[in-house]
């Protein structure tokens, strides 16, 4: 009887809330409506003074780039949270458990397709600005590779420090850039570069020197999960 | 003037980017480093919310791109007094848990400090901003911080409270990312200034409900009955100096939450009412729970639940009294109620079973311990003359001044509940023999040092209020001027 209740309240609100959110037409033209919305703003500015050919990256790392770096925190954060939950010591660590190894095709397959997909991350994070994507997606494209390489072979090894090191220093550039702004501009994270012209790999002032460092990040950060995550060693004695 | 608001956020960052780096360094720096930040943070607030009570608000954009292009920061009376007492409140907890634990390695040592600091910033960051969006970043680096620090000691229970923790706080999320997305959809602008100026040209339904989805998702940060079934786990499994944190900081951020969606960027009539109604439920569903806990951590957190209630009552009047009172009892709630916890946690230091019962007898071995956990208990029931009197009181007058008679009966017999549940805690702690299984913990000298300050601040505001009732008559009268704020936000250029 609760539970028929619990369900019946259930679909009730969810039937509400479905009819409101399917009245708000997203995708469609009319989605934003409300007068001199902030997105006309944002793609006028982002043709005229930023001159970016990329609207998303723009609004991204510009416009709203304090909420970005707040976003690379929360990877950041994320991280450090699985890492201090699946915490052991050095020597409890213990050797990743294999049911079976890879296949010849995926070894030396593997080995052929790292660089190519190692390239292809490091291309869209440094091309953010011209092309889709940037550095959250090129970021995962790395890890993607890293992950290859650790299902292919079984002692596979990825140094916790030079990570660490990398997450750190990737983290530092993208903060020490914004407090450049800010020593330079008065405000945080203000362009102090000039923009360039566009499409050209070198325009948009600080938007690739920050979309790399998160590229770099987000690929340190996301290798170091599956790095954790592979080298837990089940549920032992609690 | 010193530096601006967005040092808050973009030093505890670098630091916090910095640290592992550090710590390759010399071990110990992930230690001093986050006090040394927190300290110079807490300069700068002093200094700004100097400044901000004489000169008027400081409005910070970033990036370059005014308001509502882009986002901005707003330091005034009422977020200036709250990130004041966040830091300052975040610097105990670093000093008191600066040696917690002796025989935690280097690399949890060095997590523990950052997810505290992150927890810290990120609360700082929800007072600070004036971006809806933004304020979502932040909610997620708060609760993603507490989040880590609730599952710190790896077990089963903490395991479970963390995992409730982290299943009601991404519903939290999903419905905060939804009422922004309605709101977004029907005003075009995510700036809070912005949105209060447009707000009487949306939908009325659209209104209530992207309403209703801000204050579901705040209230599960903020402890709202029926949406608090996260925290009694989390405050009793979490590290001692972690419930301090949560009480003090992280809570008040959501709050503070809650009444900028009410008094700034809502007009909705009956808003008010509505939370006086949850405040009230809260209240009496929290206290009534408390006195039938067994353990000590859990019963200070369904105390910690119920002054939330009644801070949300106080805010519900609507008046600048009732302002007042809700800023002071948030102000004596944050200082007390770390008191309680901290000294708290050395009274049943030893035991795994944070029992109630464990606490008998402990003034003869930890005499200095006890007698500030009494002057906690007595100063969060409300008795002259320590701090919590005069919140208590001033909810009562702002109670009358709104002719909310029966409200009054209902605080005050909800205090009688208060003071029987604490009063037996302190009898145990006095006249009761100690139980033989037990052993006391000697407080480390940091720890002691920090609860004497609480102590100490509670006398003081005790004894003479008016220390404090002038920034709290000033942050109040900031938060109802609803114009200004608008003004202040949207002249920039």
């Amino acid at each position: 009887m609760k539970k028929l209740l619990v369900i019946f309240l259930l679909a009730t609100l969810g039937y509400y809330t479905a009819v409101t959110f399917f009245d708000i037409g997203f995708g469609q033209p009319h989605f934003v409506k409300g007068v001199s919305p902030v997105k006309d703003i944002y793609l006028a500015k982002t043709q005229s003074p930023l001159t970016v050919s990329n609207a998303v990256t723009s609004i991204v790392v510009n416009f709203r780039g304090f909420d970005t770096l707040g976003e690379v925190t929360v990877l950041f954060l994320a991280v450090t949270v699985l890492g201090s939950v699946l915490y052991k010591n050095r020597h409890e660590v213990g050797k990743r458990s294999v049911f079976f190894s890879a296949s010849s095709i995926v070894t030396s397959g593997s080995k052929l397709l790292f660089p190519a997909i190692i390239l292809l991350g490091a291309y869209v994070f440094i091309h953010g600005h011209l092309s889709p994507g940037g550095g959250f997606q090129g970021g995962v494209i790395i890890a993607t590779g890293f992950l290859l390489m650790l299902l292919a072979y079984e002692n596979y090894s990825v140094s916790h420090t030079a990570l660490s090191v990398v997450e750190s220093l990737a983290g530092i550039t993208f903060a020490g850039v914004g407090l450049l702004g800010f020593m330079h501009g008065g405000t945080f994270l203000q362009n102090f570069l000039p923009t360039g012209v566009m499409n050209n790999l070198f325009s948009g002032g600080i938007i690739p020197i920050i979309y790399i460092a998160v590229g770099f990040k987000v690929g340190a950060e996301l290798t170091g999960v599956i790095y954790t995550v592979l080298h837990e060693k089940g549920e032992s004695n609690g | 003037m010193v530096g601006t608001p967005v040092l808050f956020i973009a030093i505890p960052l670098m630091a916090a980017f910095l640290m592992p780096l550090l710590g390759m360094i010399w071990k110990e720096l992930v230690r001093i480093v986050p006090g040394l930040v927190l300290t110079y943070l807490l300069i700068l607030a002093i200094n700004l919310l100097d400044h901000v009570l004489v000169h008027g608000p400081i409005i910070e954009v970033i990036a370059g791109w005014v308001p509502p292009i882009g986002i901005n920061l707003v330091f005034n009376a009422f977020s200036g007094f709250l990130v004041t007492l966040m830091i300052f409140l975040g610097l105990l907890v670093w000093a008191y848990s600066y040696r917690f634990k002796r025989n935690v390695d280097y690399e949890p040592a060095l997590k523990y400090f950052l997810m505290l600091m992150m927890l810290i910033t990120g609360s700082v960051g929800i007072v600070l901003t004036g971006d809806i969006f933004n304020m979502f970043v932040f909610i997620e680096i708060t609760s993603i911080s507490a989040y880590g620090l609730t599952a710190f000691y790896k077990g089963r229970n903490s395991a479970e409270a963390s995992f409730k923790y982290v299943m009601m706080g991404s519903i939290a999320s999903t419905f905060l990312l939804l009422a922004i997305m309605i709101i977004y959809s029907q005003l075009g602008t995510l700036n809070m200034a912005d949105i209060a100026r447009k707000i009487h040209l949306m939908n009325p339904t659209l209104k209530i409900v992207s309403y209703i989805f801000f204050v579901t998702a705040l209230g599960i940060e903020a402890e709202i009955f029926p949406l608090n079934g996260w925290a009694p786990d989390a405050y009793a499994e979490a590290p001692g100096p972690v419930g301090a944190a949560f009480a003090g900081i992280v809570v008040k951020a959501a709050v503070y939450a809650i009444i900028r969606y009410t008094y700034t960027i809502f007009d909705l009539s009956g808003s008010f009412n509505f939370l006086i109604l949850i405040g009230m439920i809260t209240l009496i569903i929290a206290e009534t729970a408390a006195i039938r806990q067994e353990k000590l951590k859990r019963m200070l957190a369904y105390s910690s639940i119920g002054q939330m209630g009644l801070v949300l009552v106080a805010f519900g009047f609507g008046t600048k009294e009732g302002v007042f009172a809700a800023l002071f009892l948030m102000l004596n709630h944050a200082i007390t109620k770390s008191l309680l916890f901290f000294s708290g946690s050395y009274l049943v230091y030893n035991s795994t079973e944070k029992n109630i019962t464990e606490v008998n007898g402990m003034s003869k071995y930890l005499p200095i311990t006890s007698l500030l956990f009494a002057i906690g208990a007595f100063a969060i029931v409300g008795l002259p003359p320590f701090a919590g009197f005069w919140s208590k009181l001033s909810v009562m007058t702002a109670a009358a001044d709104s002719n909310m008679i029966l409200i009054m009966v209902l605080v005050l017999m909800v205090s009688v509940i208060e003071l029987v549940y604490y009063l037996r805690v302190v009898n145990r702690i006095y006249f009761f023999k100690k139980e033989e299984n037990t052993q006391p913990q000697k407080p480390t000298v940091n720890a002691l040092v920090v609860m004497l300050i609480l102590g100490a601040a509670i006398l003081l505001i005790g004894f003479y209020p008016d220390a404090v009732t002038g920034i709290l008559h000033k942050a109040s009268a900031t938060l109802v001027d609803k114009g200004q704020y608008i003004h202040n936000v949207l002249s920039l250029k």
